[in-house]
């Protein structure tokens, strides 16, 4: 299935018991944030949320956890919403090698229904604080459009990704653009040739493209064209008459303006996905100049704070399979790569050995993936019969084939994203290795040779059992 | 209509709307630390002597914070 909207996902949600309608009151604060708590804490089904009735917003629609659970996240890719992660981890991995999938250009959108360069974001948005101590209220779900000053129409070079923006005022947003992310390229060019960068935020998009611009995908991939190679479509954008921008055909809300030449302003703090509010910082700033909105617009957020949340789900498996991709280049041995914890600081690996000592390679390999530079703390590395996704078994492989003589490694004083709070000075921190694979020739050591394996037929009684519990459910005897 | 900041303690904060439909609340904004705040917020988070000290910021000491990502020179033109 294909959704070119968020409309159409939240309507495939309804159908398959995953999407909640709160139309009782609630206030903006202390309920939404307690809400996007809550919902995450339902568990790895959760449904989504759409608020119809925010004290002071009329009728104003916001949406939250959109794909704040594995169900979810499974419908977003047309599987069956009892998919299980690593089910989606390969179905992904596979779509992946599809790109570039060209993108359909059509020349009207839905969002064209309204245009203003009469901007009040507090009137057309029902913003909630989503932490208490943030800095103000902000926009957390919403995609970022930019192009390369200095090669403006290489379409590869434009990107879509996810900067924490900070409303400050009718028309004026903070904008956190982290270092290593294509965007600080961007402004950095825009700011050396003494000019603006025109962006373009899009809010409400189709959730694929909400998936896809999360993912660390190289310089000059484009976001849409691999939104289309995991939709299985190409992904339709118009170009604004304003920026030459290409904007997603579905957002329910798109605002143009342009990050404003030299300009920092205090922004911050804001409750982080490590579960630490970050620090302040003087940061660039939006000046907006036109908003373009559907009908009723629905408006889009996620709750951000200490995981499992929304974020989590939503940048677990495209933090995944660009790292699988870049370490099977070399190493077709790699079986999966789980980086669902905290964006990737701790990175789980499955691999096949070639000979004794590989699975550290593989593992040293992977702190310097582009991704590995500004996360992987922590990396640890089982055998390809291990599920990485499956923390049991991971456990297991670490209490019976890790030994801390001789199968740890630390890097002192290696690159980690600012936001770690562990990192001392911010942006260093150690780094760690720990290889649980079975040790291989001519490493020998230990006993391995008598391992228990499935008992013959288990997989014949697990579809049998299933079978049988599936009926038991259904009241059948 | 101006307002005492509540985390940075200025009085030079204003307001920059109200609800949109049914007038329940009034959002305010200061231009020194840029901290917005809904007039329907708790007390912990409107009122200057009950905000979370960990989080209050002195004026005083905004130019020290750290310029993220910083500003960097302008390109020689070429002629
Ligand atoms: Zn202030």
């Amino acid at each position: 299935m294909i959704f070119h909207d968020l409309r159409g996902f939240l309507d495939e949600l309804e159908r398959q018991g995953q999407l909640v309608h709160v139309r009782q009151g609630v206030r903006p604060e202390p309920d939404i944030a307690a809400a996007g708590r809550a919902v995450t804490d339902l568990g790895e089904a959760s449904p989504a949320l759409l608020f119809h009735a925010l004290e002071g917003y009329g009728a104003a629609r916001l949406a939250l956890n959109v794909v704040g659970s594995w169900a979810n996240h499974a419908l977003m890719l047309g599987l069956p919403k009892t998919a299980s992660v690593r089910e989606q981890f390969h179905a992904i991995a596979q779509r992946w090698t599809r790109f570039p999938v060209p993108v359909e250009r059509v020349a009207e959108a839905p969002f064209q229904d309204n245009v203003t360069t009469e901007i009040d974001l507090f009137a057309l948005l029902p913003l909630a604080r989503v932490n208490p101590m943030d800095g103000g209220f902000y926009l957390d779900k919403a995609v970022v459009i930019s192009r390369d000053p200095d090669d403006p129409e290489n379409p590869g070079k434009q990107n879509v990704g996810y900067y924490r923006l900070q409303v400050k005022d009718k028309n004026r947003l903070g904008l956190q653009p982290v270092p290593m992310h294509d965007i600080a390229l961007h402004l950095r060019k825009a700011e050396e040739r003494g000019e603006n960068l025109p962006v373009a935020i899009a809010i409400g998009t189709d959730p694929i493209l909400a998936s896809v611009a999360s993912a660390p995908l190289r310089y000059d991939q484009s976001e849409y064209e691999m939104a289309g190679a995991l939709a299985g479509q190409p992904y339709r954008v118009v170009k604004s008459d304003a920026t030459g921008l290409d904007l997603p055909w579905g957002a329910e809300i798109i605002l143009e303006g342009e990050v404003v030449c030299g300009a920092r302003e205090l922004e911050g703090p804001f409750g982080e996905f490590t579960g630490n509010y970050s620090g302040l910082r003087r940061q660039p700033v939006i000046q907006l100049t036109r908003a373009l909105y559907r009908h009723k617009p629905i408006f889009e957020q996620c709750y951000v704070g200490t995981p499992w949340t929304e974020v989590d789900t939503l940048i677990g498996l495209p933090t995944c399979v660009p790292i699988y991709h870049q370490l099977k280049a070399d190493f077709p041995e790699v079986e999966a790569v789980n980086a669902l914890y905290t964006h990737g600081l701790a990175t789980i690996i499955s691999t096949r050995q070639r000979f004794g000592g590989f699975a550290k390679a593989v593992a040293m390999r992977t702190l310097s993936t582009p991704h590995g530079i500004g996360y992987c703390k922590i990396v640890i590395m089982v055998d390809e019969t291990v599920d990485p996704f499956n923390l049991a078994q991971v456990m297991w492989a670490l209490s019976t084939r890790f030994d801390p003589a001789k199968d740890m490694i630390t890097v002192p004083t290696a690159s980690i994203l600012p936001l770690d709070p562990l990192a001392d000075p911010p942006g260093i921190a150690t780094k760690i290795i720990l290889d649980a694979t079975t040790p291989m020739a001519p490493d020998r050591r230990g006993d391995f040779s008598r391992p228990v394996e499935i008992p013959p037929g288990t997989r014949e009684w697990t579809a049998i059992l299933g079978d049988l519990w599936a009926k038991a459910k259904a009241g059948e005897r | 209509m101006s307002a005492i900041c509540p985390r940075c303690d200025s009085a030079k904060a204003r307001r920059l709307a109200t609800a949109p439909v049914d007038g329940a609340w009034e959002i305010f904004g200061c231009p020194v630390c840029f901290f917005t705040w809904r007039s329907s917020e708790p007390d912990s988070i409107t009122d200057p002597k009950r905000y979370d000290p960990r989080f209050k910021i002195d004026p005083q000491r905004i130019d020290a914070i750290p310029i993220v990502p910083p500003v960097p020179g302008k390109r020689p033109q070429s002629s």
